[in-house]
C-alpha cells in the first residue's frame, strides 16, 4: 500500500548520508527563520495581518486586477491577461517574435515552470537561459528544480563543477572566474571545487548571455495595485541584470500575486525572505514600473486555474501563498525525502495541495507525505491550514476513486469493531493480536510496520482489567 | 466533579499500564473517577486513513456515553485532540463530550492545578513534545511561534521527586508516527523516528517520556529492533509513580 | 469575450465570502538609534562596507581609497570624477567592464540594511553590471522598518525615481545555489561599500 511518493522516498533513503545532509540543510534554514521571527515582536501580527490581507485582496481580486491594469497601463506597461497556460505559452511567443527574439534571459519563475513555458520557447526556436544560479546548473544537467527557492541544492559542487567541464564553463569563463578571486591560474579552485569560483565562472558565462539576449524575462513576487508596479525579489541580482540590458522585459504573474498597495507590501516584504531563507531581506526588492527609455514591459496576467480555486470552499486559502518555502523547510517527511519524490514540481506541504488542486489523478500520490504534525501551519506566514487541508484530501480520495483498497478495508475492519463496543470488548479478551487493535498495526503486521520496528508486546487489556482496577 | 475516564483502543491493548497510572493519579487526587466500559477508540485511525465518515457512528456513541460527565479525561494528547477538534465535523453537530474531553496533561494542569504530587522518580527523562499536543492543545508553545515559552508537560513533571527533565535538540519536530503514515510512507516514518531517538539518547537519558503512548510505540519498536539501550514511559505513570 | 473578462467573471462569480482589509495599526520594531542599527545591520548579515563620510572629506577620494585598482569608474552622480556615464553611453552594454559603479541612494532602512537605489539614470545597468558598487546615502534618511520605508516611498510619489525602476538593495550580490555556502558575486556586484553622509 506503498504510495508513489513513499518508493520514491524510500529510494531517496537508501544514501543516509544524503538524506542526512538534505534535512541539516533545510533545518538550518529553519533555524535561521526562527532567528528571524524572534528579532521581530510584532512577527505574529504580521502573520495574521499577511493572512487577513491576502484573504481581503483574493476575495476582492478583480477589483484589484482592474485597478492594477489601469496603472500599469498608465505607466507605459502593456498588460496581457492569459486564460491558461496555453494561451499564456502564446502571449510570449507573440511578443517574442515580434521582436525577433533569438535568445531570452529569465529570473527564476515558478510560473513559468508551472506552464511549461521553457519547453514551449525552445520548441519554437528561442534559446532560453535560466539566469538563477541553481536554475542554471539544473538546466545545464536537463534537471528539473527540487525547491522552489533552493531549486539545486540536491547537487553536490563536485557535480556542478564535472557538468561546467562538460559544458565548457571552465575553460571559457574559468580564467575570468579565478581572476575575479585574485587567483592567477584556475586549477588549484577547480580541483576543490570551490563553490565560489565555479560561482564566479557561471557569474561570468551568463553576462555574455545578459550581452546577447534581446529580452528579459522574469516572475513577479508582488505586483502592487495602487501603483501599477510588479516587485521581484533576488538575492543574485540576477532579475535585475535580465532587464537592464534586454530592451524588452516580459514579466509573468499569477492572479494573487496582485496586493493592494505600499502598506501591504511593507507587511509582505518583510515576511518573504525571513520565511524563506531567514534572511531580513533579500539583497534586490526591485520594483519594475515603466519600460525602460526605448524600450517594452508587457506584464501577463496568468490565471490558469486560479479563479476556479477561489470557488473550492475547502482550499481557496492557498490562493494566499507567496511561495517563500518555509514550508517545505520545515516539513520532516520533505526533509528526508526531497522534492524528488513528489509528482508535482512543487513539494512539500503547499505543492501537495497546489498539485491536488492542479491534477487529482496525476498528484493523489503526494497525500500521504504528511505525518500531520502541523509544523508548516505554525510557520506559514500568510497562515494557509496547510496540514488540515492534506487531512481533508485524504477523505476525498475514496470519491476520486484513488483510495487504497488495502486502506479501506482496515477502515471497514475497524468501524465494525469500534461502532460495537461487544465485539470490541470480547476481542480485546480473547483475540488482542488479530482483531482488536487500529489496522496500523494489525491489518499489516507482516511487512510494513515490521519492517522498521519490532511488534509492540501484547497485554492483558485495560478493559479486562478494570474489574480489579476498580476494587483496588 | 465526575470525570469520565477514556483509555484510547491502543492503550487498552497495548499499554494498559497507562490507563492504571492515569485512574489512579485521579483517584490519588481526590477526584470523582468513572470508566464507561462500552468505550472503544476516538476514531483517528479512520480519519486518517481517510475514512473519517466511518466513525461517524463512533463518534456519536462517544458523545452520548460521556456527555453526562463534567470532564472526559485522557492519556492521549493526540486522541484527545481528535476528539475535540475532529468529532463536530465528522457528525455535523456540537458534541458536548468533545467540548469536555481534555488529555490527562491538560487537565492536571490547567483545571486540578496540584501544587505538589506524591510520585517520586529519580531518573534522567528526555521530554517527547508530541505534535498533537503542542500544536493543537498547546501542551507547549510550539517552536515555530513567537510567544513567551511554556511547557505544562515539564511543569507537571517537576512536581516529582528526584527528577531531571531534559528536552532534545530540535525540541518539538515530529518522530514519524502519524498513525497510518507508519504504514503508508514507512521508510520515512522510520528515519524520522531513529533521528528523534537519537537526539533524545544525546541528551543523555534513561527514560523517553510524553503524553503520547503513540509516539512512545513508534520510537520503542524502533529502538528494539535497532537495540538501541532507551526505555519509555508515558507521563501518567511517572506522575502516579508510587502510588 | 475576451480573456480578461472571463477572468474577472469567473473571479467575481466565485467569491462566496468577503474579507476586510485589516488595521495595520499595530506597533512595529524600532530602534533607538537608527543610524546606528543601520550601519550596523550593513556591515553584518548584509555584507557589505560603509565608510562614515566626514566634513572635509573628498568623496572621489574615499572611492579611490576604497577601490585602489579600479580602472574604470562609471557614474552620472554630480561631483564623482567618472570614465563613464549610465546617462551618455550609447547602449547598456557600455556600461560593461565598469570596475566601480558610484550611485546614489534616497531612502535607507535600519532594520535590514535596505536602500532605495532609484533609477536615476537612462541605463539603470550600472546598479547591476559594475563589479563593485559604491552606494551614497545620507544618515538624514535612515528609517527603522519597512512599514516607515514604504510610507516614504510612497510621499515620494513620481519622484520615486526618475525613470520608474527603483530597487531596495542591501548588499552584494549574494548566492548559495551551490552547497548552501555563501558567496558573493553572483550575478551582479560582488562587493558594496556605503558612503554614509550628513
Amino acid at each position: 500500500m506503498s504510495t508513489l511518493h513513499a518508493k520514491k522516498a524510500e529510494a531517496f533513503l537508501q544514501n543516509q548520508d544524503k538524506v542526512t545532509r538534505h534535512d541539516q540543510t533545510f533545518w538550518s534554514v529553519r533555524a535561521k527563520r526562527d532567528i528571524q521571527a524572534n528579532e521581530l515582536p510584532e512577527w505574529e501580527q504580521l502573520r495574521e495581518s499577511a493572512s487577513q490581507i491576502k484573504k481581503h485582496t483574493i476575495t476582492h481580486l478583480a477589483d484589484y486586477l482592474e485597478e492594477f491594469e489601469r496603472n500599469a497601463t498608465k505607466n507605459g506597461a502593456i498588460v496581457h491577461w492569459a486564460n491558461d497556460a496555453k494561451e499564456y505559452n502564446e502571449i510570449v511567443l507573440e511578443i517574442m517574435r515580434k521582436h525577433n527574439v533569438k535568445k531570452v534571459v529569465k529570473g527564476k519563475s515558478m510560473l513559468t515552470e508551472e506552464c511549461h513555458l521553457n519547453e514551449n520557447l525552445i520548441k519554437n526556436g528561442i534559446d532560453v537561459v535560466e539566469t538563477d544560479l541553481g536554475e542554471r546548473i539544473l538546466q545545464l544537467m536537463n534537471l528539473p528544480p527540487s525547491h522552489i527557492i533552493m531549486p539545486a541544492i540536491h547537487i553536490t559542487r563536485e557535480q556542478v563543477k564535472e557538468n561546467f567541464g562538460e559544458k565548457g564553463l571552465l575553460e571559457k569563463n574559468g580564467p575570468q572566474g579565478a581572476k575575479s578571486m585574485g587567483y592567477d591560474d584556475k586549477s588549484e579552485l577547480e580541483a576543490k571545487a570551490d563553490p565560489t569560483y565555479l560561482t564566479r565562472c557561471a557569474r561570468y558565462h551568463l553576462r555574455d548571455n545578459f550581452m546577447t539576449a534581446e529580452c528579459g524575462m522574469t516572475g513577479a513576487n508582488f505586483g502592487v495595485a495602487s501603483t501599477g508596479e510588479i516587485v521581484v525579489c533576488t538575492n543574485e541580482g540576477n532579475a535585475d541584470m535580465s532587464t537592464s540590458v534586454p530592451k524588452l522585459h516580459i514579466a509573468s504573474i499569477g492572479l494573487e500575486k496582485v496586493i493592494p498597495n505600499y502598506d501591504a507590501l511593507g507587511v509582505f516584504q518583510r515576511l518573504l525572505a525571513r520565511h524563506g531563507t531567514g534572511q531580513a531581506t533579500t539583497v534586490y526588492t526591485s520594483h519594475f514600473k515603466k519600460p525602460r527609455p526605448t524600450g517594452e514591459f508587457h506584464i501577463i496576467l496568468v490565471d490558469n486555474g486560479r479563479s476556479s480555486i477561489l470557488a473550492n470552499e475547502e482550499h481557496w486559502q492557498t490562493l494566499k501563498c507567496m511561495r517563500c518555502g518555509g514550508c517545505m523547510n520545515t516539513c520532516p517527511v520533505y526533509r528526508r525525502s526531497m522534492g524528488y519524490s513528489y509528482t508535482y514540481f512543487i513539494p512539500g506541504p503547499i505543492g501537495i495541495n497546489l498539485g491536488m488542486l492542479k491534477d487529482k489523478d496525476a498528484n493523489y500520490h503526494n497525500v500521504s507525505a504528511c505525518s500531520l504534525c502541523c509544523s508548516c501551519d505554525n510557520v506559514c506566514p500568510v497562515k494557509v491550514d496547510l496540514s488540515t487541508q492534506i487531512y481533508k484530501w485524504r477523505q476525498e480520495l475514496d470519491d476520486m476513486g484513488h483510495a487504497d483498497p488495502m486502506k479501506k478495508m482496515m477502515s471497514n475492519g475497524m468501524k465494525l469493531m469500534f461502532d460495537n463496543p461487544g465485539l470490541f470488548t470480547t476481542a480485546l479478551k480473547f483475540a488482542p493480536l488479530a482483531n482488536a487493535l487500529p489496522s496500523f498495526i494489525t491489518g499489516v503486521k507482516l511487512n510494513a510496520w515490521c519492517k522498521h520496528h519490532t511488534m509492540p508486546e501484547f497485554k492483558k487489556s485495560f478493559h479486562s482489567q478494570w474489574k480489579n482496577i476498580k476494587k483496588d | 466533579m465526575k470525570i469520565g475516564l477514556f483509555v484510547p483502543c491502543y492503550v487498552d491493548a497495548l499499554y494498559p499500564e497507562v490507563g492504571v497510572a492515569t485512574y489512579k493519579l485521579l483517584k490519588s487526587l481526590g477526584l470523582d473517577v468513572e470508566y464507561p466500559e462500552k468505550q472503544t477508540c476516538c476514531g483517528q485511525p479512520m480519519g486518517n486513513a481517510g475514512f473519517q465518515q466511518k466513525s461517524e457512528k463512533l463518534v456519536e456513541d462517544y458523545d452520548k456515553l460521556f456527555a453526562p460527565y463534567d470532564y472526559v479525561v485522557a492519556p492521549s494528547a493526540s486522541c484527545a485532540s481528535y476528539i475535540k477538534f475532529f468529532h463536530p465535523g465528522i457528525v455535523k453537530h456540537e458534541c458536548e463530550a468533545a467540548k469536555k474531553t481534555m488529555d490527562l496533561v491538560e487537565f492536571l494542569h490547567d483545571v486540578i492545578k496540584p501544587t505538589s504530587l506524591k510520585a517520586k522518580f529519580p531518573h534522567t527523562v528526555s521530554l517527547h513534545n508530541s505534535c498533537h499536543g503542542v500544536r493543537e492543545l498547546g501542551l507547549s508553545s510550539p517552536s515555530e511561534r513567537v510567544m513567551p515559552r511554556f511547557n505544562k508537560i515539564k511543569d507537571l513533571l517537576q512536581l516529582v521527586e528526584g527528577i531531571k527533565v531534559v528536552e532534545p535538540e530540535r525540541v518539538d519536530e515530529c518522530c514519524g508516527f502519524g498513525g497510518m503514515f507508519s504504514i503508508e510512507e514507512p521508510d520515512v516514518s522510520a528515519r524520522m523516528g531513529r533521528d528523534k531517538l537519537a537526539r533524545h539518547c544525546a541528551t543523555g537519558a534513561e527514560f523517553i517520556t510524553g503524553p503520547d503512548s503513540s509516539c512512545l510505540m513508534h520510537m520503542q519498536g524502533l529502538a528494539k529492533k535497532d537495540g538501541t539501550p532507551i526505555k519509555f514511559i508515558h507521563v501518567a505513570q511517572i506522575l502516579a509513580s508510587g502510588l | 469575450m475576451s480573456s480578461k473578462n472571463e477572468i474577472l467573471g469567473r473571479l467575481r462569480k466565485n467569491v462566496r465570502e468577503t474579507y476586510d482589509m485589516p488595521d495595520l495599526g499595530f506597533e512595529k520594531l524600532t530602534f533607538a538609534d537608527p543610524v546606528a542599527e543601520y550601519i550596523k545591520q550593513t556591515t553584518t548579515t548584509a555584507g557589505a562596507k560603509l565608510i562614515e563620510v566626514k566634513e572635509g572629506d573628498d568623496i572621489n577620494e574615499l572611492i579611490r581609497q576604497a577601490y585602489p585598482n579600479a580602472k574604470v569608474i562609471s557614474s552620472n552622480v554630480p561631483g564623482v570624477k567618472a570614465d563613464r556615464n549610465p546617462d551618455t553611453v550609447e547602449c547598456a552594454q557600455d556600461l560593461d567592464g565598469t570596475d566601480v559603479g558610484v550611485i546614489q541612494g534616497s531612502i535607507a532602512c535600519a532594520e535590514n540594511a535596505c536602500v532605495w537605489v532609484p533609477m536615476d539614470m537612462k541605463q539603470k545597468a550600472i546598479c547591476f553590471i559594475s563589479e563593485f558598487l559604491v552606494l551614497i546615502v545620507s544618515r538624514k534618511n535612515v528609517v527603522n522598518n519597512m512599514h516607515e520605508a514604504y510610507k516614504e516611498l510612497e510621499k515620494l510619489g513620481d519622484n520615486s525615481s526618475k525613470y520608474g525602476f527603483g530597487t531596495w538593495m542591501s548588499g552584494p550580490s549574494k548566492t548559495a545555489d551551490i552547497e548552501q555556502s555563501l558567496v558573493y558575486g553572483a550575478q551582479a556586484a560582488c562587493g558594496l561599500t556605503v558612503l554614509l553622509t550628513d
